[in-house]
């Protein structure tokens, strides 16, 4: 079977992999790159768990083939913050203890990074829409909502890694 | 001044940092040199006996490397009821029969994922299908299929719990009225699905990395299964995507992935697909509900018989104990002078049921607070004012079960009578329901058979001051890792950045029973405490010491300042201290012990929480379609710890809670699970949560560490019920079967207006 | 588990064309894959090639002109309709549709000529697209046809499209004078895929009372989007009052033929149809009133 060469650049850094075509880009996130951070839930594409950016867009990494990523741009959980320095919405996750279990909070945090950069401002409607997709089975969402409006009204400025 | 320093404070998660950046390593993670991947076939068939199993053509398979079955194992009947043998009924890889659909029946190890799914298609079994049976009701009927040869009509376990004389109370009550519920199952839905990962090396230890609610139980449970010694084997946890009691029973991936690698000595990786999730793990029991309840004509409660039959699908699991505790919290919270309960569990050809987030306590207040609301409605008397006469109160004794010490469930009733006020009128098919609950504490009987006291913890305090502490509680997501950090830096006088917290290993920490029933605040929490006292005190003996103060004054350490209570500027620090009394023991660090087990302390808790929870709904006439707007709980879990966890698990509760009662089902076909997957069981979503309000109660309870009790698992008692009477309220229609779907109630509302 | 299978990445239509020619006895075709690729992980799809047209820019666009109405590319992705200020302005219902569609990961990668050519009765854009007059144009290598909606869909996940075929482009003409079109569906968990539902597009004659023609589509209620013929029969040349929209919801309820499965019985989902062609009838046809003004 042909593998491909697959050119990607994940959370800053540049890689050249060969990969089967079939390789879900979650796969070579995880397996190949051990960016283990985003996790998968189900096999329906319904738990959103699996949530990055590609090219500045949140997707379910399970859901998008491997080389069709090729020459993009990936940031996943790992690339939020910056050395040390978390990014606004990492600080208030851990001001609003707006996770439990943590098996669903990167893909939370991917798709409230995504929200917060196109709409600063969101009201509880739009931050609800906008996380809609994310299942959570611990925190009944509520905490998550609190975290991402306390963001929206200015009380986390700066830090951690504006390049979506 | 503030009555503590530590506890009930805002702080961050001690787990914060490692979810947030994705740095949590789960065992969804865990990935070794050499390891393999495993996959476990499964049973198609409800009841069947297995003839033989052909696993030539999968061996054979390049890239697979062994491929087992039940002939490969002790073929040990094992259950978490260890206490009784004749309830250990499950071999996990069976032998000779098969009894529900998902069984496993094999299982594969291969050097990946899709290769081993690949020779999952080459294994032939062959198998002789059995007449099976679905239902309780039917189950137990003369001659109906026999699941397990020692099960006389299928009949599992069967509780009893009674006092007082019902037969003659009810001749004494104004108003009786009976009525029939049915409670269907639910799915606990962790994110992270059951998974293993077993490594066997060559000096006969076995390590496995498992998702578990508690560590200890399965390493035992493999000593059990596998004829290692229980300390040969070590279970590593360190984090856990979820667990809701779905993860405390030994399970196909654990199991199957220690068999395969003490084959292979190579390890072993088996995650259950979200559909093997649905279809072969553990579920919500359910349950076939008869109450008949006699009252006074002022609402004074007289007297209650209840009878159950449970679907306890194919094997004993954790279905004895939601079969006791349904019928004990079915008198929760009130005072009932007498009560009588029969309980039946009843084996069917389904997959098994056991504990889930609740354990039968959810199912008893459904039914209690629905026909609690239609009596009320009967007898014309007020909602809260009939709860309220017949509350329990501290000090109450359930007649040869519990003594209730702390209870501040009147004043629960109070705060949501006052926000239901607030509200004022509902518009028109809009309702708010109310359902009162109590929980219990962490459980009392020893059905595992442990020699280990139920909870304990070990501390060493370093010569920078950093406190190690040992604890064996399971973190899954509710948040003991910062409950236990908080309770032992309030008790120490030190900060929970002072802690250095170490769990989920089996090889390094004490014994705990895991993180079930709601126990780990209370008695993880206790030995904490104890562990923290004794530390504190050896450190005290230094000060006092070195200090010299007059006999007559107490010393204490407060935010790490070593001081005289009465003399609070009079004092020393903490690290200071610290140094000087390590050096004054031969250079040794301060170690501490500290456990805790329940003695005397009745049939089920030494302490129980209660609350009042009320659900503003609004329903659409035109198609039955329930939507939640508010949800308000009054609950008193006597001191609380960590106010961030607190309304975590209050929230997730409600969400978890309310989808029982109108989202989630697992309708089966001939013992065929119909929605095995996150498209068709519908969980709530952020849009389907409703504004929460939490309004603490505080009571102090003389049990727990500081006062407390728990507050997670007794907070999904009452949604189903509130959300039950909140349709009730809004439509004039009670909905005895759950879930209360938008079909069932727009049913109910025709026929009703028919009726009419 | 996915199947291995050749990969074909096609940059522009020809390419794509030429390669879906060349494999025609075993391909699928793949662009966002959001629901190509959960079949191929549950081994329910295991083609031997597979093209991937995600490349192929010249089928990404959206397009207005005033006569000809509103052309979208097949590439197109859900999001970007969602976001187009051009269909806000001139096709709103549109955008009310994607908001509903699934998650916005879903809608960011996956794309509306794959949505259609998966052939699901339970698709939004479908019911509304056939309410809107809309018609496809399919291209092959040899040839290029277009087709009305009514005649793309044909059964459950089976569309009109042959061997060699790929999904060009979609096109809405111009919404006519005094016309308004409203979709909705119902569900429990929001944005989940419909139980059943309905499309309806009311045109008023120059009185603005009277209904000149109706379009009511039904989604989920029938192996494929349906076309409620006997109730549009009914509605059109009517003054809207309740009788009028009881007796709509009542054919359309007939007209149906709804499967029932765990989420709803075959009675309830009939009552949901006209419950929906009611509420979708009456508010067509009042924003099409409003039109007038």
């Amino acid at each position: 079977m042909e593998k491909f060469l697959l050119r990607i650049t994940v959370n800053d850094e540049y890689h050249e992999l060969y990969i089967k075509p079939k390789k879900l880009l979650v796969e070579v996130l995880r397996d190949e790159l051990g960016l283990t951070g985003t996790k998968r839930g189900c096999n329906t594409g319904a738990c959103h768990a699996c949530t990055i950016f590609l090219n500045g867009k949140t997707v379910k990494s399970c859901s998008v083939l491997a080389m069709q990523a090729d020459g993009a741009e990936v940031r996943t959980v790992e690339g939020l913050a910056e050395g040390a320095e978390l990014s606004p919405i990492q600080r208030s996750f851990l001001d609003h203890g707006a996770y439990q279990c943590g098996f669903c909070t990167s893909g939370m945090l991917l798709s409230a990074t995504a929200l917060l950069a196109e709409n600063p401002t969101p009201t509880v409607e739009e931050i609800k829409e906008g996380l809609h997709g994310n299942l959570c089975r611990c925190t009944g969402y509520n905490s998550i909502i609190r975290a991402v409006k306390a963001v929206a009204e200015g009380k986390y400025k700066g830090g951690g890694n504006g390049e979506i | 001044m503030a009555k503590f320093n530590v506890i009930n404070t805002p702080i961050h998660n001690v787990d914060g940092i490692a979810k947030v950046t994705g740095r949590a390593e789960y065992t969804f993670d865990v990935s070794l040199p050499q390891m393999l991947y495993g996959k476990i076939l499964r049973s198609p068939h409800p009841h069947a006996k297995i003839i033989i199993i052909d696993t030539t053509r999968a061996k054979a398979l390049t890239g697979v490397k062994a491929v087992v079955t039940g002939q490969d194992t002790l073929g040990v009947k094992q259950g978490i009821w260890r206490r009784y043998k004749e309830l250990c009924d499950e071999e996990i890889l069976a032998k000779e029969k098969v009894r529900y659909i998902g069984e496993p029946v094999a299982a594969v190890a291969a050097v990946d994922e899709d290769t081993a799914e690949e020779a999952m298609d080459l294994i032939e079994v062959e198998y002789e299908p059995l007449p099976a049976v679905f239902e309780p009701l039917e189950a137990i009927k003369e001659g109906a299929p026999l699941l397990h040869e020692n099960a006389e009509r299928n009949i599992n376990v069967t509780r009893h719990i009674e006092w007082g004389d019902v037969d003659e109370a009810f001749k004494q009550a104004d108003y009786v009225r009976e009525d029939w519920f049915r409670c269907s199952s639910q799915a606990h839905v962790c994110m992270e699905t059951h998974c293993a990962v077993s490594s066997f090396s060559p000096d006969g230890k076995l390590t496995v990395w498992t998702s578990t609610q508690s560590h200890y139980y399965i390493k035992v449970l493999l000593s059990d299964v596998l004829g290692l010694k229980e300390n040969d084997i070590r279970v590593i946890s360190r984090y856990t995507g979820g667990g809701f009691g779905s993860k405390f029973e030994l399970d196909s991936a654990q199991f199957c992935s220690a068999v395969l690698s003490m084959k292979l000595c190579k390890p072993v990786k088996i995650v259950l697909t979200r559909e093997e999730e649905f279809m072969a793990t553990k579920r919500r029991t359910p349950m076939f509900y008869y109450l008949r309840s006699g009252v006074k004509k002022d609402g004074t409660f007289l007297a209650k018989e209840c009878r159950v039959f449970t679907e306890g699908g194919a094997y004993t699991a954790m279905g004895a104990t939601a079969l006791y505790l349904t019928g004990f919290f079915q008198s929760f919270p009130y005072v009932w002078p007498s009560y009588r309960y029969d309980g039946y569990r009843v084996y069917t050809s389904t997959p098994p049921t056991s504990a889930m987030r609740g354990f039968g306590a959810p199912q008893a207040t459904f039914c209690a607070e629905m026909q609690i609301e239609l009596i009320a409605k009967e007898l014309g008397i007020d909602r809260i004012e009939i709860r309220r006469k017949n509350a329990m109160y501290a000090g109450y004794e359930v007649p040869g079960q519990a003594t209730i010490q702390s209870c501040g469930l009147v004043e629960c009733l109070d705060r949501v009578e006052e926000w239901i006020k607030d509200r004022g009128k509902m518009p028109p098919y809009s309702g708010i329901g109310i359902a009162a609950y109590g929980f219990m504490s962490g459980g009392i009987f020893n059905w595992f058979d442990t020699p280990y006291a139920f909870s304990s913890a070990v501390i060493q305090v370093n010569i920078d001051g950093k406190v190690d502490l040992f604890i064996g509680s399971q973190d899954m997501g509710q948040g003991s890792n910062t409950t236990m950090s908080m309770i032992c830096a309030e008790e120490l006088g030190v900060r929970v950045e002072d802690i250095r917290l170490h769990m989920g290993d089996t090889d390094k920490c004490p014994v705990d029973l895991g993180a079930w029933g709601s126990r780990e605040t209370l008695m993880q929490g206790n030995a904490v405490k104890m562990a923290a006292a004794d530390a504190k005190r050896q450190i005290l003996e230094y000060a006092a010491a070195k200090m010299s103060p007059n006999i007559v004054y107490d010393m204490d350490i407060k935010d790490r300042w070593i001081h005289l209570i009465a003399r609070p500027e009079r004092g020393l620090s903490y690290f200071d201290a610290v140094k000087e009394a390590i050096r004054g023991k031969d250079g040794q660090p301060i170690v501490a012990r500290g456990h805790y087990t329940p003695h005397r302390k009745g049939m089920i808790s030494p302490a129980y929480s209660f609350g009042v929870q009320a659900v503003e709904a609004a329903v659409d006439p035109e198609t039955g379609k329930v939507r939640l707007k508010n949800c308000v709980t009054a609950h008193d879990c006597g001191q609380v710890i960590n106010p961030l966890g607190v309304q975590g698990q209050l929230e997730g509760a409600i969400a978890m809670a309310a989808g029982y009662g109108f989202t989630e089902d697992l309708p089966m076909d001939d013992g065929k699970i119909l929605n095995p997957n996150l498209v068709d069981y519908k969980i709530l979503r952020t849009t389907e949560m409703p504004e929460t309000t939490v309004m603490e109660v505080e009571t102090y309870e003389p049990e727990g560490p500081f006062g407390a009790k728990e507050a997670g698992e007794g907070l999904t008692n009452p949604t189903a019920g509130a959300l039950g009477n909140a349709v009730f309220q809004a439509t004039g229609v009670s909905i005895k079967d759950l879930p209360i779907t938008s079909e069932k109630v727009l049913s109910a509302i025709r026929a009703k207006k028919t009726k009419k | 588990m996915i199947r291995d299978f050749i990969y074909i990445k096609a940059n522009t239509l020809e390419e794509a064309l030429d390669s879906i020619d060349r494999h025609k006895e075993d391909y699928k075709i793949i662009c966002g894959g959001q629901s190509l690729l959960i079949l191929m992980r549950q081994g329910l799809v295991a083609p031997e090639y597979l093209i991937d047209i995600k490349n192929v820019k010249e089928l990404d666009y959206i397009r207005y002109d005033k006569k000809d109405g509103l052309r979208i590319g097949a590439t197109t992705t859900h999001r970007a309709i969602e976001s187009s200020l051009l269909v806000k302005e001139k096709y709103p219902a549109l955008i009310d549709m994607e908001k509903n569609l699934a998650s916005l990961q879903t809608r960011n990668w996956g794309t509306i000529g794959g949505n259609l050519c998966h052939g699901d009765p339970a698709g939004d854009p479908g019911p509304l697209f056939m309410a809107l007059n809309g018609s496809v144009k399919i291209a092959s290598k040899q040839k290029t046809r277009t087709l009305p909606l009514d005649e793309f869909f044909i059964d459950y996940f089976e569309t009109a499209l042959k061997e060699g075929e790929l999904l060009c482009e979609i096109h809405l003409p111009p919404i006519p004078l005094r016309t308004a079109v409203a979709y909705e569906k119902f569900n429990i968990v929001k944005n989940d895929q419909g139980i059943v539902s309905v499309a309806a597009s009311i045109s008023l004659e120059t009185d603005g009372l009277t209904s000149k023609d109706a379009r009511i589509v039904l989604g989920a209620a029938a192996p494929a989007p349906m076309r409620a013929f006997e109730t549009e029969k009914l509605l059109i040349g009517k003054t809207l009052s309740s009788g009028l929209l009881e007796k709509a919801g009542e054919r359309a309820s007939e007209e149906a033929d709804p499967v029932p499965d765990v989420h709803a019985s075959e009675e309830y989902r009939r009552h949901l149809v006209s419950t929906l062609t009611k509420k979708m009838v009456k508010k067509a046809w009042e924003d099409a009133k409003v039109q007038v003004k």
